[in-house]
């Protein structure tokens, strides 16, 4: 394909693509449904079976996959291009460790489940916390490459904190906590969606309207300050912003790993660069990578369900280990 | 007829019989010294394929199964039980035995603390280490899979043999064989509800024909809609559980109401029509010697009425 015809069929390929990903997640299941049962199904009418296939199975789950994909793709997005690092993604920043030690935890002190997205949550958001002091602590005036560093020491002190309280907790909160590490949309309800929902529009619109500082900081911290703009402070504000979509959506479902990382690749191989377009572009190509990827969770092995971080992960690595020999 | 004693009492005389067959134990085990002495020479093959051979029957035991803890406490070996895992409730009188912590990967120092002559534990993939190592420290190392009905009798006729009495070991299995037979037989007519086994909400984990709940459900007059998949405890979506549309969904107390109030679960006809039954969570939980009353118990959910 040309570049010009890239750039006219851009934006049509990629909301497709979210359409697409959205019919076919409640178009297809163990249950099969003829495409104009599903049609009237989402419209509410016919058989009251099929409404309930579609509508409270099917849809809830495919539309909370999409946010958790539209929500990894913004935030990796704006961390790939604040920290000038195409191998960045919001799961580096301690995120993910942060998000298991708080489910973990919870999990195995008999917590009630409604809480567990709760200390998911708190957790992330101590994990990047943590991040951040460490940077910090480290004397560097925002260097993404400590910041990732401080990341990946935080993300190991995670690791170590869930093998000692797994390796004593009880098998069925071993068994809970490990399936909520690998990511699941399976138990989807609309209001776990509305809620993420919220922190989605409101953390990605934020990014959204950082996106020209976005712009000026891959340019470099120097070019950025010569250009009138604090890059420490304005780094951090982009981080945090990230990193709270990214902790909301471990919260909703788990981890789903890779999205954050591959997604915003997909979409600069359409040949987008500046970071508004990216962001967007990077929310719709992470909402039907999720959809699908959750659509094979639950259809490849019937009437088994696979992790949906694993699916994601096996289509994820080997797509970046390509885009990585490309850019070596 | 400790059979039909079984099949008509309500769990609190079943309790009694066994305490009575326990302090029996007790009297017998005492006697034990003098008599039985040629079967501890036998030598038996456990799941890992290892080789025992007792010069003389064990004193000192320490089991790590909770399954297997319940059949020496009724086999009367109870007495000589000097070490349990920190998950065995049952009976009431095993909780006064020390323990050791985790039965799967157990802490071996743990084990070796309590001196014991004989280990009993569950013939997992991961444990046949700390078998060969507790055979290592010189302690005789006994380990079974218990994950079927048949198990259960075969794991009890060779602890009979191990601690000498097997003519007790072949009652506790005659006593839960009848029972089963006998609700067998008295469900056998009957349709056949579809059952769904509620294992685990997050993931959806149900029973499939592995385990010994199914093979209950079997015999207490139902169908368990998972019966064909072969693994233990499989993950399963739930728009699947909504196409095979279980008669029943058989599920632990606690998780009852939550799933009478889902939004998802009110898909299922089981749930609009309230068959969301509770099972005993004490008696179906392990396939040993409660076995017999657990299929009773599932037989009353599953047909009201058949049994008395």
């Amino acid at each position: 394909m040309t570049t010009a015809l890239i750039d006219r069929v851009r934006w049509p390929l990629l909301v497709l693509a979210v359409v697409a990903a959205l019919l076919l997640a409640v178009a297809l299941g163990t249950i099969s449904l003829a495409p104009g049962a599903v049609w009237d199904a989402l419209l509410g009418r016919g058989d009251p079976a099929a409404i309930t296939v579609v509508l409270v199975l099917r849809l809830p789950r495919a539309v909370l996959a999409g946010l958790i994909g539209a929500g990894l793709g913004i935030s990796g997005a704006a961390l790939q291009g604040t920290m000038r690092n195409p191998l960045a993604e919001p799961y580096l920043l301690g995120v993910s460790g942060g998000a298991a030690v708080g489910a973990v935890l919870a999990v195995s002190l008999g917590v009630a489940a409604v809480f567990l997205p709760i200390a998911a949550f708190a957790g992330a958001v101590l994990a990047v916390a943590v991040t951040f002091f460490v940077a910090h602590a480290a004397g560097t005036r925002g260097d993404a490459r400590i910041l990732l560093m401080a990341g990946v020491v935080v993300g190991a002190f995670a690791n170590s904190v869930i093998m000692l309280v797994l390796g004593t907790a009880p098998s069925n909160a071993v068994r809970d906590a490990v399936w909520w590490m690998m990511g699941s949309v399976a138990a989807a309800t609309w209001s776990q969606t509305a809620w993420l929902a919220v922190y989605v529009l409101l953390g990605g619109g934020a990014l959204l309207a950082w996106s020209r500082q976005i712009d000026v900081l891959s340019l470099g911290d120097d070019t950025a300050a010569a250009l009138g703009l604090a890059p420490e402070a304005t780094a951090r504000r982009i981080y945090a912003a990230a990193a709270l979509v990214a902790a909301a959506t471990v919260a909703a479902a788990g981890l789903v790993g890779f999205v954050g990382l591959v997604v915003p690749h997909i979409v600069r191989g359409l040949g987008v660069r500046r970071h508004r377009p990216l962001l967007v572009g990077s929310a719709f190509a992470g909402a039907a990578l999720v959809i699908l990827a959750d659509l094979a969770a639950r259809t490849l092995r019937p009437p088994s369900e696979l992790p949906l971080g694993a699916v994601t992960a096996i289509v994820g690595v080997p797509f970046f280990l390509s885009r990585l020999r490309r850019l070596a | 007829m400790p059979v039909l004693y079984l099949l008509n009492s309500r769990r609190q005389s079943g309790r009694l019989l066994l305490l009575a067959l326990i302090v029996a134990g007790a009297c017998r085990d005492a006697r034990s010294g003098a008599g039985t002495p040629a079967s501890g020479t036998a030598a038996l093959r456990d799941d890992y394929g290892h080789l025992l051979r007792l010069a003389v029957p064990p004193r000192r035991i320490v089991s790590l199964n909770p399954a297997t803890t319940e059949l020496l406490f009724a086999l009367g070996a109870g007495p000589r039980v000097v070490g349990r895992t920190q998950y065995d409730l049952w009976p009431d009188s095993a909780r006064l035995v020390p323990s050791v912590g985790a039965g799967m990967q157990p802490n071996l120092e743990a084990v070796l603390g309590r001196q014991p002559d004989l280990v009993v534990m569950y013939a997992s993939g991961s444990d046949r280490g700390a078998a060969d190592r507790l055979t290592t420290a010189g302690v005789a190392t006994a380990a079974f899979r218990m994950d079927r009905i048949a198990d259960f009798a075969r794991v009890a006729m060779v602890l009979g043999r191990l601690i000498g009495d097997t003519v007790r070991a072949r009652a506790v299995v005659d006593s839960v064989t009848g029972t089963l037979d006998r609700v067998r037989h008295a469900t056998q007519s009957l349709p056949r509800p579809s059952v769904f086994l509620h294992a685990w909400e997050k993931p959806l984990m149900t029973l499939g024909g592995g385990s010994f709940v199914s093979e209950l459900v079997t015999i207490a007059g139902g169908r368990n809609i998972y019966d064909s998949l072969p693994a233990p405890s499989p993950v399963v979506t739930l728009e699947d559980v909504l196409r095979r549309n279980p008669d029943i969904i058989l599920v632990s107390p606690i998780e009852r109401s939550n799933i009478m109030e889902s939004e998802r679960w009110r898909a299922l006809r089981a749930v609009r029509t309230g068959r969301v039954l509770a099972y005993d969570t004490n008696l179906v939980a392990r396939p040993s010697v409660k076995l017999g009353e657990a299929a009773v118990s599932l037989a009353r959910l599953f047909h009201p009425g058949v049994l008395p």
